[in-house]
């Protein structure tokens, strides 16, 4: 308890007494993690967009309306033969009555006379191993004479995986970078600690202070710093972000985003934190290793 | 208590700083170690904290082989070590009695015992009542007191003080002496580096004589010169 007592009261004082070389190094490490912040929310939105894509990936065939049952169950075995189909799924007049009555809820008494003499036809939908797939499977489909319209949107989807892929690459590089250099800005903070200690240091060991106690106060002091950064991170990266997002309801409404709820929020400032203190202990065990020599 | 067996100490691959000496100190002596500037003095003595280890020879301080001692043992063998130097190292942040306590904290000794111990040795120096001081409000004695009361505040078997007197006039150095001999009266072993001559003469304490790293005359009741 003593022991601790000291970690902290060292900790604090040290930092107070850099106030300058603290206070940057926290930012710069508050900066590398606003990025991780802003890729972290960015990937929560590309992944609910990229759900929304694989729906949009499946291949629609529109199947003859006259087709018998033994005409539609047989195309369905065969289709499931093509190379490079994953999944089959048939839609009888009557599901995809359903499914419009379930889209117009409130509108469905108007159906109700569809029942009588159901216009949509059979459909099967199919999706494939891969986007890779379709443009084969769309050709052998269009081949059988019971299939009446092929529809799919390869174009679309394959995109913004595209697009989904070269963000979270390009977040990663330049959170590698920063990442890099916050620890290496909070190693030399530690420095800075260190040098101010020396003598004290020095005393410590002579009259028999453990190394383990000599360097604690110093991993410590690089943990609060990377702490402090993470928490200027979040801040800073969910203020951009529920900025952005609301300029982005204001001028392109239809596109969908992903609210902030506090769940999502936690798990952020969880990650952050997380690498934060990782980035600090790193920082700090460097110079600690290379200035003390313990 | 202290031994050295046939130790070499060199610097820098040429420069030697200990040429196979051969040292037997035992519980509760009182040892001058004399010689010129660059005879050895200051490596012997630190060898003895195990803040230099030796080129080659063994040496055994407290019944542990210091030269295979590892570097995580080292803390505890210097809680049994008390050490004063020239300068003192004192803290200038820290008052005389924070100085003291300091040595005690960073082995998290509780404050209890802290305060028991801190007032006791501040009371051995004479210098209770300049608790509250800080080191550039201390004359030079002064200080050097303080920085034996830390040297003695955890009890140490071991005394070392490479040239206390150093860097205090003569008076002021005979006072500190006084209080190293208490010290050794109270059972502590008392090893002392010095340049101080009338000292080292009046107490007539054994006299281990380096010249150029090598021993060149150990005397029981010596004095400075022949």
């Amino acid at each position: 308890m003593r022991l601790l007592g000291y970690i902290f009261s060292q900790t604090f004082r040290s930092i107070w007494r850099n106030k300058l070389s603290s206070f940057l190094s926290s930012l710069t490490t508050g900066f590398a993690l606003f990025l991780l912040g802003i890729s972290f929310l960015v990937s929560i939105n590309l992944g609910f967009m990229y759900e929304m894509a694989e729906t949009q990936m499946e291949i629609q065939a529109y199947m003859d309306k006259e087709a018998t049952q033994t005409q539609l169950a047989s195309a369905v075995s065969q289709i499931r033969e093509i190379p490079g189909v994953a999944e089959v799924k048939f839609v009888s007049k009557e599901d995809a009555l359903e499914e419009l009555k379930e889209m117009f809820k409130d509108k469905a008494s108007v159906l109700d006379s569809l029942e009588e003499d159901n216009p949509l036809p059979p459909s099967v939908r199919i999706k494939t191993a891969g986007a890779e797939h379709i443009p084969a499977v769309v050709e052998a489909l269009q081949a059988f004479d019971i299939v009446d319209d092929v529809m799919y949107q390869e174009e679309v989807s394959r995109r913004l995986v595209q697009i989904g892929k070269a963000v979270q690459y390009l977040s990663l590089g330049g959170m590698l970078v920063v990442g890099l250099v916050s620890v290496m800005v909070i190693a030399n903070s530690i420095r800075l600690t260190i040098d101010a200690r020396r003598q004290e240091i020095g005393i410590m060991k002579l009259v028999g202070a453990t190394d383990g106690f000599v360097m604690t106060p110093f991993l410590f002091e690089g943990v609060l710093l990377g702490f402090l950064g993470s928490a200027i991170g979040t801040g800073f990266a969910v203020w951009v972000y529920n900025w952005v997002a609301m300029k982005i309801a204001e001028f392109i409404p239809f596109m969908p985003i992903v609210g902030l709820d506090p769940d999502a929020l936690w798990q952020m400032f969880g990650i952050m934190a997380l690498t934060g203190v990782m980035v600090g202990l790193a920082g700090s065990a460097f110079s600690v290793r290379r200035h003390l020599r313990v | 208590m202290i031994s050295f067996r046939n130790v070499s100490k060199v610097y820098n691959g040429n420069v030697k700083a200990l040429d196979r000496v051969s040292l037997q100190i035992d519980k509760g002596e009182f040892v001058f170690i004399v010689g010129a500037s660059g005879a050895g003095k200051s490596t012997l003595i630190k060898m003895m904290y195990r803040e230099e280890t030796p080129s080659s020879g063994q040496v055994f301080v407290l019944g542990k082989d210091l030269a295979k001692m590892r570097k995580r043992e080292v803390p505890y063998l210097r809680r049994r070590i008390g050490v004063v130097f020239q300068d003192f190292k004192l803290l200038k942040d820290k008052n005389a009695w924070e100085n003291v306590a300091f040595a005690l904290e960073v082995t998290g000794t509780p404050r209890r015992e802290v305060n028991r111990r801190v007032t006791q040795v501040l009371n051995m120096v004479g210098l209770l009542d300049r608790r509250n001081a800080f080191p550039n409000e201390l004359s030079g004695g002064e200080q050097q007191r303080i920085a034996i009361a830390r040297a003695l505040v955890r009890n140490p078997d071991i005394l070392l003080a490479d040239e206390p007197s150093g860097n205090l006039d003569p008076k002021t150095a005979m006072e500190i002496f006084a209080i190293l001999e208490r010290v050794n009266l109270y059972g502590t072993t008392v090893v002392v580096a010095t340049h101080a001559h009338d000292i080292v003469d009046n107490l007539r304490k054994r006299v281990v004589e380096l010249r150029e790293g090598a021993i060149v005359r150990d005397e029981r009741r010596g004095a400075y010169h022949y």
